[in-house]
């Protein structure tokens, strides 16, 4: 079955605890041809966090930490303080990482301490059910806005956009999308060698889908991320 | 007349629709006059962990909704099975899904089974399922049924995007209720869904796809460029269709593996 999902993968939880078509499994499958591709499979751990990527916790054939809602980022900094031989990635979504994890986040940036963080934006709380969450855009209904998002409580949070400011010079940001896997991969590659080889800190924004909360089919889905991809723009930010 | 009461347990899988025929029902009770409670259990996901409703129905006050004891267990997915087994006695009557389930470890006399997978899926959608269920249960609660379809209608209003969809589910809704409830002794179940690998072969192609890991999202059918894919008969992991390749059309680009979430698909080419 190994050439059907990469080879990281743990095949004994398959099939995986996300939705159809969820677009946090998309990322993931892209994160596991990039372990396989560096070969860093033994050397990799993954710290993950509350929501839907706390499922994870059996996804990978890697060590896995579960962390508090919003503390993976200083748990990973502080694994990699302890065990600098081990590359350290902290998976989080835009709740995690953007609202109650934010000053972490911003700090382990601005230390450059040398982690990986991929977050995954799908602009809502998927395991609650949907809720309004800080990178929801303007006039979006989710469950606690159903008449759209309204503009007093902001338009959609640029995660990467700020870390930018905060960042040292040799940090590596990025924003993807899982509507090119491709790119995805090598930038997910990418901010994993900036950890390995530039002993630095490193921040990929992957854009997802939610069909679920969403309330939308495959192509709705993907028609929405396009209109995503207009306000979040996609590729190297720093 | 004597104070009755009805304790009913659903169970089944998270993404099935037990809470929303939970919902039904106890809506339609209330609004029959009777005392109704009903509880809801599941776990942190929304899809494919057992998914638990209690639900109580009295024409007397109801002091605690939670039992321990049920009079009914309605059990819609096989992974449910171990939740349910703590609420039943051997006085609990067991209606199944015998398309799915083989509730072979229960020691109870009372033991129905209705084909709904099977049925929902030869009369319109594997998604229907749920309101066939609900037209049979209310046959056995004694709700009436045009009331309970009305409820039906109007919790699942939304969902019912055209009129043909909305009579559509109203003929398996009265298929449901005038099914008549099999007694057998339930080995096996009779509808299981495609299960291995299954490989096709073709234009020096080779298509591979694993129905047990398929959930049938829909993105490989949305991405793929030459339009080889659709959505075909068979079942897959939650009896929801696979898709279909069409091998003439199909020019092995790999877009559809790169993509599916579940790594269920898979199309190489043969020298």
């Amino acid at each position: 079955m190994d050439n059907f999902s990469p080879k990281s993968w743990n095949q004994e939880s398959k099939p995986h605890l996300f939705c159809p078509g969820c677009g946090h499994a998309i990322a993931l499958k892209q994160l596991g041809y990039a372990i396989d591709e560096l070969g860093i499979q033994q050397k990799t751990t993954l710290g993950i966090d509350i929501g839907c990527s706390l499922l994870v916790w059996d996804f990978f054939n890697v060590d896995t930490v579960q962390t508090h809602h919003g503390r993976t980022t200083p748990v990973m900094v502080g694994y990699k303080i302890a065990k600098p031989e081990r590359i350290a990635l902290a998976y989080m979504g835009d709740g995690g990482g953007y609202a109650i994890g934010l000053q972490s986040l911003i700090h382990a940036a601005f230390r450059n301490n040398p982690i990986t963080v991929i977050l995954i934006n799908n602009e809502n709380y998927a395991m609650t059910g949907g809720q309004l969450s800080p990178t929801t855009e303007t006039n979006v209904k989710t469950t606690t806005s159903p008449s759209g998002k309204d503009i007093k409580f902001g338009p959609g949070f640029k995660g990467p956009e700020l870390l930018r400011q905060a960042a040292n010079e040799k940090g590596f940001i990025a924003r993807a999308s899982v509507s090119n896997p491709i790119q995805l991969k090598n930038l997910l590659i990418k901010a994993i060698k900036n950890q390995t080889e530039n002993n630095s800190f490193s921040f990929v924004e992957v854009l997802s889908i939610c069909p679920i909360n969403w309330k939308t089919d495959a192509q709705q889905s993907f028609a929405r991320l396009k209109e995503m991809e207009k306000y979040y723009p996609i590729g190297e930010i720093k | 007349m004597e104070p009755t009461t009805i304790k009913i347990i659903l169970a089944g899988e998270g993404g099935q629709g037990t809470q929303t025929i939970a919902k039904i029902l106890s809506a339609t009770a209330a609004e029959e006059g009777f005392e109704v409670a009903y509880i809801p259990s599941f776990g942190v996901e929304q899809r494919g962990s057992p998914s638990i409703a209690f639900l109580t129905i009295s024409s007397d006050e109801i002091r605690y909704p939670r039992f321990d004891t049920a009079d009914f267990a309605v059990i819609l997915q096989e992974r449910a099975i171990s939740s349910v087994a703590k609420y039943t006695t051997p006085e609990t009557t067991i209606i199944f899904d015998s398309s799915t389930v083989s509730p072979a470890t229960f020691m109870t006399k009372k033991i129905f089974g209705i084909p709904a997978t099977k049925l929902a899926s030869e009369n319109l959608a594997p998604k229907s399922f749920n309101v066939l269920v609900i037209g049979a249960l209310s046959r056995l609660l004694s709700l009436p049924a045009e009331k309970t379809w009305q409820m039906t209608a109007q919790v699942l209003g939304k969902k019912f995007k055209t009129e043909d969809v909305k009579e559509k589910n109203h003929q398996i809704f009265l298929l449901g209720k005038d099914f008549k409830l099999e007694e057998d002794n339930f080995t096996k179940p009779t509808f299981v869904p495609q299960q291995g690998a299954i490989q096709m072969r073709g234009e020096g192609k080779r298509a591979t796809i694993i129905p047990d890991h398929c959930k049938s999202c829909g993105i490989c059918i949305d991405k793929c460029p030459a339009k080889a894919l659709t959505l075909g008969n068979k079942l897959g992991l939650f009896s929801v269709p696979i898709p279909e390749i069409d091998l003439k059309k199909c020019t092995a680009c790999d877009t559809c593996s790169r993509f599916c979430p579940d790594g269920a698909i898979k199309i190489e080419k043969e020298n």
